[in-house]
């Protein structure tokens, strides 16, 4: 049965892949841009946003209170690069996603169907926030996978 | 050029900012933990979190301030994806060195 952190990580997790997923809805979306999608276009973009948030909230008092022991795992490990690089990096890169999530609401305000600019500004945004998830994704798989290793028997 | 509205300018580039501020953050406080860091642990429960207040200040005093600044949508873009890939470069790349 799952403890309480488990289902921390799992919904950590969960609200990192939809702020993906509806980063990328946005781009699709502004891809193809009228005056028919664009009140959805900014729904989605609040969507990204709160998942963003969701999931630094979810996740930051999961790092902070419960990592400690999954990190002295990972050190004494085979991988202990999941904590050195991916970790390190993963914890402080996701300040980057917060702020792109944050402010794609804000980008997304403007009339993308007739501004060329605005467009591309969503563009730019969405993008990077599917392009850095991705990344922050991946980045924990391989510390899960690192704290894994480390459990086995040798 | 397209202009955008205020807001959207102000806080743009206050996330440009934020982003190379806060990377700047991480090797200044890796690199001085009997101080920065030492600070930052104090300030609150996690080093990070202090982090995280503070990048959060940051951005949200600057997107405020920065309100009479004029800039097209599309410097604003440039300046963004700049910014973000220059940020995790540093990031990465410190913690590539010194991880």
């Amino acid at each position: 049965m799952a403890n309480i952190t488990d289902v921390m990580l799992m919904a950590h997790v969960g609200f990192g892949m939809m702020c993906i997923v509806t980063g990328l809805w946005v781009f699709v979306d502004t891809l193809n841009v009228n005056e028919a999608n664009i009140a959805r276009i900014r729904i989605i973009s609040l969507v990204a946003a709160a998942s963003m948030w969701l999931a630094l909230l979810v996740g930051g008092y999961w790092y902070v209170f419960y990592y400690a022991g999954d990190k002295a795992f990972i050190l004494k490990g085979p991988w202990p690069a999941a904590h050195n690089f991916f970790m390190e990096m993963k914890e402080h890169v996701v300040f980057m996603l917060v702020l792109l999530a944050t402010f794609l609401p804000l980008a997304a305000a403007g009339n993308l169907a007739s501004n060329k600019g605005a467009r591309n500004l969503v563009l730019t945004v969405a993008g990077l926030i599917v392009v850095i998830g991705l990344a922050m994704d991946g980045s924990g798989a391989i510390i899960g996978m690192g704290a894994k290793l480390a459990m086995v028997p040798k | 050029m397209d202009r955008i509205e205020k807001y959207t300018t102000s806080f743009g580039l206050a996330l440009v900012i934020t982003s190379l501020f806060s990377a700047m953050l991480v090797v200044v406080k890796e690199l001085s933990e009997r101080t920065v860091l030492a600070w930052m642990k104090q300030a609150t429960v996690h080093h990070w979190v202090t982090h995280a207040i503070m990048d959060l200040l940051v951005f949200v005093l600057l997107g405020l301030l920065l309100t009479k600044v004029k800039i097209s949508s599309e410097r604003l873009s440039q300046l963004i994806l700049v910014s973000i890939t220059v940020s995790g470069l540093i990031i990465a790349g410190f913690y590539l060195i010194e991880g």
